[in-house]
């Protein structure tokens, strides 16, 4: 490693520094510190790559990440009375500290932690593009330091990137990227229905027990049951009140790992009263099969042309469903037919589940939609 | 510069035998110095120079000591005329310099970390593969 003291101008606030200069392996090329300490200082990065010291992220994407902004002076006069106030300041708190306002915010970002790269990037310390082989006139052949390789799509926006637009956080197409994909990452929405608390969890490997699934999910509020089931690999875990499931929800989903099993953490279905195999209804699991589903038919569609409404959320009509109350006729006649008649695909799983355990939220949720049954109806009628 | 005239001592026996290669890559020299920088690195403008000026001392080198066609009284004659460098030729003698390429690639106190020159630096002590080419004068390594 080579020190040139006062080498060299920081490209950022144009102050004489010592640059260091070094290669970082075989077959790379030689790289130098390009800003000064104190400007890496105050944003905590690189003094040569520009990334963020701690996330390896840059500056645009971690200031996203950890909520932090600081309006670093652009004119002449003010920057630098601005760098000898930090001046000061760093060599009387000493030269490790982050300065700026991310020394100030420090918090731990989930999403930092999920963008970061967990494996060094050694491509960046490869050779330059010989730009004599681009234009087909380099004449040093084999002898050639420079890579002799087409560079990237010029059109491409990461092909333009400048230094102290990465450095002030403003414009960087690499940043743009992230925080694209960062936007794009799954997101889990709360269902509209307040009556669900219950929570999916997939990926359950046999040597989690529900000791473990509580032991996490306790702290988000109240568990209220949870269901494992071996066989699926997966369980579901009944939260007392909405609001810890909602916590639960975004505190577990994509970071939920369990004895190094990576487990799925979504919604359980919505489909009122069963709340995906809530705490001992058993009146419900020992229903009738036959006469049982005519008579729940009618709780889903109260008004059945409302097809793109909002499903029914009263927390107190699905429960307790008002056996062939409200409108019977429709019901007694038409079903007999359909089993018969239509050979619709429908029918004999809507048997099956009538006969099934109602703790099956997938299939129940399925079948039990408004507008399979309203499709069945309408069949049935015109039948 | 102009060329600075020949002392008027008379040349020893055998002058006339080598002369004329001599006065080839004399003006070879000549012709490398007036050819124009253009297209070239700003390294490569004096390669030619020192390639021109290594082959010269060279000839005389084998003449005397390894074919020793030639007397004392010649060598001498051409080290004094400077038709061959004489430290150039002093390194030859020594054991591995044997075909060192010029003095400028061992001189240490010219690199960062008082080394000498990548042209210095053995084939098989290189990574396999590797093509060095020094840019103090253009050599490929001259070092076994």
């Amino acid at each position: 490693m080579l020190k040139d003291s006062y080498g060299d101008e920081c490209k950022v606030c144009l102050r004489p520094f010592t640059v260091f200069r070094w290669c970082p392996g075989a077959r790379m090329r030689y790289k130098k510190t390009e800003i000064c300490q104190a400007c890496a200082q105050i944003k905590n990065v690189c003094q040569t790559c520009l990334l963020d010291l701690e996330y390896g992220l840059p500056v645009q994407v971690r200031d996203h990440g950890m909520n932090v902004k600081d309006n670093l002076p652009q004119s002449d006069v003010n920057k630098e009375y601005f760098l000898q106030n930090v001046d000061n300041q760093l060599a009387s708190s000493g030269k490790t500290e982050p300065g700026g306002a991310v020394g100030k915010a420090q918090a731990p970002s989930d999403v930092l932690m999920r963008l970061a790269r967990t494996t060094p990037y050694y491509k960046r310390n490869r050779p330059h593009v010989c730009s004599f082989w681009v234009k087909g006139e380099c004449k040093r052949g084999e002898e050639c330091p420079y890579r002799h390789e087409m560079p990237t799509d010029p059109t491409d926006p990461l092909s333009k990137q400048n230094l102290k637009d990465r450095y002030y956080g403003s414009n960087d197409p690499v940043a743009d990227k992230m925080l694209k994909q960062v936007s794009e990452m799954p997101q889990l929405t709360a269902p509209e229905d307040q009556t669900i608390t219950s929570l999916y969890v997939g990926g359950v490997e046999g040597d989690i027990n529900e000791k473990d699934l509580r032991g996490h999910f306790y702290q988000f509020g109240e568990v209220n049951s949870i269901h494992l089931v071996p066989a699926q690999k997966c369980a579901f875990i009944n939260f007392t009140s909405r609001h810890s499931a909602e916590q639960a929800a975004s505190g577990s989903f994509n970071k939920l790992v369990l004895k190094g099993h990576r487990l799925k953490v979504l919604w359980g279905k919505g489909q009122g009263s069963s709340g995906a195999g809530g705490g001992g209804k058993t009146g419900e699991r020992s229903l009738p099969p036959v006469p049982g589903l005519p008579a729940a038919l009618p709780a889903f569609d109260p008004d059945p042309f409302n097809l793109h409404g909002a499903p029914p959320t009263d927390p107190k009509a699905t429960p307790t469903p008002p056996r062939g109350s409200s409108n019977p006729p429709l019901l007694p006649p038409p079903l007999p037919p359909l089993g018969t008649a239509t050979p619709g695909p429908h029918h004999p799983l809507l048997q099956v589940c009538a006969l099934r355990d109602l703790r099956r939220p997938n299939i129940m949720s399925t079948l039990g939609s408004p507008p399979t049954y309203q499709w069945i109806i309408n069949r049935g009628a015109s039948d | 510069m102009p060329k600075v005239k020949r002392s008027r001592k008379r040349p020893p026996e055998g002058w006339e035998l080598i002369e004329p290669t001599l006065d080839e890559l004399e003006a070879k020299l000549r012709e490398a110095e007036a050819d124009t920088h253009e297209g070239k690195r700003k390294v490569e403008a004096l390669w030619p120079i020192f390639k021109i000026h290594h082959q010269r001392s060279r000839y005389v080198y084998e003449l005397y000591f390894k074919r020793k066609a030639i007397s004392r009284e010649l060598y001498e004659y051409c080290l004094n005329e400077g038709y061959a460098d004489r430290n150039l030729i002093a390194k030859w003698k020594k054991p591995g310099y044997e075909s060192l390429c010029c003095l400028r690639c061992i001189q240490p106190r010219d690199t960062n970390f008082g080394t000498t020159c990548i042209c210095r630096v053995p084939k098989s002590k290189l990574e396999v593969g590797k093509i060095v080419e020094c840019v103090h004068c253009g050599c490929k390594g001259c070092s076994g």
